[in-house]
């Protein structure tokens, strides 16, 4: 076998690699791998298990083939690497259900980056990637993404173009767009009306804290909505909120797609720009950004540079359904009669462990029925781009998620990471359904807004 | 390295559709052991059918090709059960996992083989009904391989095993024969067949459909935990509550070393981290009379020595020490890189002495030993720590674990409780079978696979 190959996703890095350091990421995990053993427990936990089959597409099995490629039994060019490592979601599953405590989503981010070393990357990947990665593109990027959504075209067109495998990425895509519009909740006004204009004055005692907020890109970009509505609900549950200007992409989407270099050098920059001493603690309202953010310190471990500042700042990272709920939190809002059901986004419940806390947001809402979900921990298929690079699967597992909330009746779906709102919501669109899925942030901003905790 | 011919993948691939076969030696690699990963060997192709049709064909063409088969679950066995030679081909069943039916009323269900234990139990949940056998893997071994090994669990020691529950089976031949055993209507008048295929490990041919009934829930549980400063005091406790007749639904009993691995795990069940030895105690049943039971076995357990008897107050609790339980295997792997899960049944009455000697064995070895087991009916599960990759050790595990079974066996005990012989324990089937015994077993397994073509080198030795 020929030992020698470029750095495919370089392309300023000349120097030749060998298939030795290429296993390097990896190998730096070997303690991460060794506490598996082997007792299979994770297999039903897993979505592409369950619907494949292949203990390839299994945790068990993908760790299995990481340990081989460690060992020197396997390539990490091998097709068998490539496509088992590559088909993974990153949904987490596998870790609460696992005894010996293996940390697979790391693993699988070291996995990622000697797979995409050896074997490259899609197009579809990179270019997002590259575009996140710069600040001026993103807002480039979303700008048109913004008025292409404004025409109301992308929702008409998705619904138009043929069900043809060769053009669902493009339907898909679409679809995607149109499920970040905002829902408007008017029509879910309570009959007798009295109580909503009322004034609640905002008694500021002592502050709970000082909140940096991250802005995010896909959520800055598309959401910008969810992060005003964020500083407000930070504000009425007593945080004093500042704005970071200098923030950028958090990475997550880089670590998560192998070019682990980038995401390192992301982190780097909001270390700098979000200097941790200067607050108590930084919020996000995307589960995807959030558990990028509490592991920079697991990133930057062998950076002894940055390593001690990222370990300092994750530790202050929390998601909002954390912070409103600290302390008898959140206040409860006004009524908005509607039914609702929440889906569980991987990264909040299975990576930060938080199930009940945005759950806790909505109970806040009056006359808000909320409708438990079956299997509202399953991974919707959102996983990145993963609806639109892997056809068949992501859209069985999508269409899963989507039947689901279908069935339960409800208005509306709410669910806290903006991938997921775009996976859910281009498959309600799609499966021509009237439900649409919103950030709770919104739903419980709304509550206040009927709340009168607001000055209008 | 041995390849399966390109004209037979191809048609394999028309069987089963081409995702299904695996034939590349890297996507392979996953399947060279099951839960037990001291042997490893990489199969000749792995096959994943999805009905009984599919099954058929796979055998008749493998047969007819001479290729072996080696049947597998969820390959979370701990025999070896499932380890694959590699000239033999996988049929794995995860597939194969429909609910066919659930017959609430005549509380009576049928299964595809790939159905995951627990699955059951929580479909037949809203009816009131439930599938006992409880192994500890039951929240992803499957039902095919509790058919295979007549799995058990900590609620055998009332309930009794796998076999008990299995009233019918469709099972397919080496051949590709599609036979109906048992079933309903046919239970009895006839030679008992499910009972002779149930325990049979792979080795006379795959079930690909499976009755089984269930039981209502009970409508009271009660589960007790106590503390003891030394093992011994445990297994008196275990056996003067049986002596005086009670019959509790569970009695487990788990040691400090795994304790403490469980503990530092996600599924920590809230036990003393610096105790040496628990003992769980279940009782289920009608309200009535259970309060009485749990009463005695508290004083039984305080008579033995208990330093601290609690009761689960709520079903929260409950699941909680039972998640500390049946989670203990795969907690090892925080203590330790590999391990091997022994499984041998002793007299109750011989538990604290048996208990004692392997702790013993485990000092001479300089070996780590972590008992976890169902002490209510003396099958005991040493578990093993070691490094694979230090072959020194490994053969000093082999030792170890050969002493171990005599051990067991000279205390009136036998090799095997529930996890089958497979292959690791073959080579102990001689310290309890004569050679006569083991040549009838073999003229049993030629009368469903006369040529010999199912999971090979399992259950008895190559000799006879």
């Amino acid at each position: 076998m020929k030992n020698t190959m470029q750095s495919p996703e370089h392309g300023s890095s000349e120097s030749p690699l060998t298939l030795t350091s290429l296993t390097e990421a990896l190998r730096d995990q070997e303690d991460r791998l060794l506490p598996c053993v082997h007792c299979g427990f994770c297999l039903p936990a897993c979505p592409t298990y369950v619907r494949l089959g292949d203990e390839n597409d299994s945790p068990r099995g993908r760790l299995h083939l990481m340990k081989a490629v460690v060992e020197g039994r396997m390539s990490p060019k091998s097709k068998a690497f490539q496509t088992h490592i590559d088909r993974c979601l990153g949904c987490r599953a596998c870790e609460p259900v696992c005894p010996s405590g293996v940390e697979y989503g790391l693993l699988l981010e070291s996995a990622r980056e000697v797979a995409s070393k050896a074997g490259g990357m899609s197009f579809l990947s990179r270019a997002l990637m590259g575009i996140m990665a710069r600040q001026p593109w993103t807002n480039w990027f979303m700008g048109w993404a913004r008025i292409f959504r404004w025409t109301r075209l992308p929702k008409l067109i998705a619904r138009i173009i043929p069900k043809l495998q060769v053009l669902h990425p493009f339907r898909f895509g679409l679809a995607m767009l149109a499920a970040t519009s905002e829902t408007h909740l008017k029509s879910f006004t309570p009959k007798s009306s009295k109580n909503e204009k009322e004034k609640n004055d905002i008694i500021q005692v002592q502050p709970k804290g000082r909140v940096a907020l991250l802005e995010g890109c896909v959520q800055s970009g598309l959401f910008s909505r969810v992060n005003r509505a964020t500083e407000r609900l930070l504000q009425v549950n007593g945080y004093e909120v500042v704005t970071v200007t200098e923030q950028g992409c958090c990475g997550a989407l880089h670590a998560h797609g192998g070019a682990t270099d980038s995401a390192r050098k992301l982190a780097i920059a909001n270390l700098k720009a979000f200097d941790s001493d200067h607050f108590d603690y930084i919020a996000t309202n995307s589960a995807g950004c959030g558990l990028a953010l509490k592991e920079y310190g697991h990133l930057l471990e062998h950076d002894s540079k940055h390593s001690k500042t990222a370990y300092a700042f994750s530790g202050k990272v929390r998601d909002i359904s954390e912070l409103l709920t600290m302390s008898n939190g959140p206040k409860v809002g006004g009524s908005i009669p509607m039914k609702v059901t929440y889906d569980a986004a991987c990264h909040l419940c299975h990576g930060q462990g938080l199930l009940t806390e945005p759950k806790d947001l909505l109970k806040a809402i009056p006359n808000l029925e909320i409708i438990d979900l079956p299997g509202e921990e399953e991974c919707c298929g959102g996983a990145g781009i993963y609806g639109i690079t892997h056809g068949d699967l992501g859209v069985s597992i999508g269409e899963d998620k989507v039947n689901a909330i279908k069935n339960t009746g409800v208005d509306l779906v709410a669910t806290a990471n903006p991938g997921c709102i775009m996976q859910i919501g281009a498959g309600l669109i799609l499966a021509g359904s009237t439900i649409t899925a919103q950030h709770p942030i919104e739903l419980l901003d709304e509550s206040y807004r009927r709340a009168g905790y607001y000055a209008e | 390295m041995e390849s399966l011919p390109k004209n037979l993948a191809r048609d394999l691939k028309n069987i089963v559709g081409s995702k299904w076969v695996l034939t590349d030696r890297d996507r392979l690699l996953a399947y060279e052991s099951d839960g037990l990963t001291a042997y490893r060997s990489i199969p000749l192709a792995v096959v994943l059918p999805e009905s009984t049709s599919q099954v058929s064909n796979v055998f008749k063409l493998l047969s007819q090709n001479g290729i072996k088969v080696v049947p597998r679950g969820a390959g979370t066995g701990l025999s070896g059960g499932a380890l694959a030679e590699p000239t033999s081909v996988i049929i794995g069943t995860s597939r194969m996992n429909t609910i066919l039916e659930l017959d609430a009323d005549n509380r009576r269900a049928v299964v595809q083989p790939g159905v995951i234990n627990a699955r059951l139990s929580e479909v037949a949940s809203p009816f009131g009904l439930y599938y006992a056998p409880d192994p500890a893997s039951q929240s992803a071994c499957t039902i095919g391989g509790n058919v295979a090994e007549n799995s058990g669990g900590p609620h055998c020691l009332k309930y009794g095993v796998t076999s008990r529950y299995v009233t019918g089976l469709t099972i397919v031949t080496y051949e590709g024969q599609v036979l109906q055993l048992g079933g309903l209507g046919r239970e009895r008048g006839s030679y008992d067949l499910v009972g002779v295929f149930v325990g049979s490990e792979g080795c006379f041919g795959i079930a690909t459909e499976v009755e089984v009934k269930l039981l209502p829930k009970p409508e009271a549980v009660q589960t007790l935990l106590a503390i003891f400063d030394r093992i011994e005091d445990a297994g008196r406790a275990v056996t003067s509550i049986m002596a005086r007749g009670l019959l509790p639904a569970a009695l487990e009993i788990v040691d400090g070393a795994t304790i403490r691995a469980v503990e530092a795990s996600v599924f920590a069940g809230g036990y003393p981290a610096d105790a040496n030895a628990a003992l769980v105690v279940e009782f289920d049943g009608i309200e009535e009379g259970l309060g009485a039971d749990v009463q005695k076995a508290v004083s039984d357990c305080n008579n033995s020595g208990a330093t601290e008897v609690r009761s689960a107050a709520t079903s929260e609790e409950r699941q909680k020490l039972w998640q500390g339980r049946k989670k203990a295997f795969g907690a090892m792997g925080r203590i330790a890189t590999d391990l091997l899960v022994q499984d041998a049944t002793v007299p109750r009455s011989k538990l604290p002495e048996v208990l004692l000697k392997i702790s013993e064995i485990g000092d001479r070895y300089d070996l780590n030993i972590a008992n976890v087991f169902h002490a209510g009916d003396g099958n005991l599960h040493p578990n093993i720590l070691f490094d694979r990759s230090d072959s020194e050790e490994l053969e000093k595990v082999e030792l170890a674990s050969t002493e171990i079974m005599k051990l067991c066996v000279a205390a009136g005990g036998t090799i095997t409780g529930e996890h089958g012989v497979g292959h690791d324990k073959k080579s102990y089937m001689p310290l309890v079978y004569g050679i006569e015994e083991m040549k009838a077993m073999k003229k049993v397994k030629t009368v469903f696979d006369p040529h010999h073509g199912m999971n090979p080198g399992k259950v008895l030795p190559a000799d006879i």
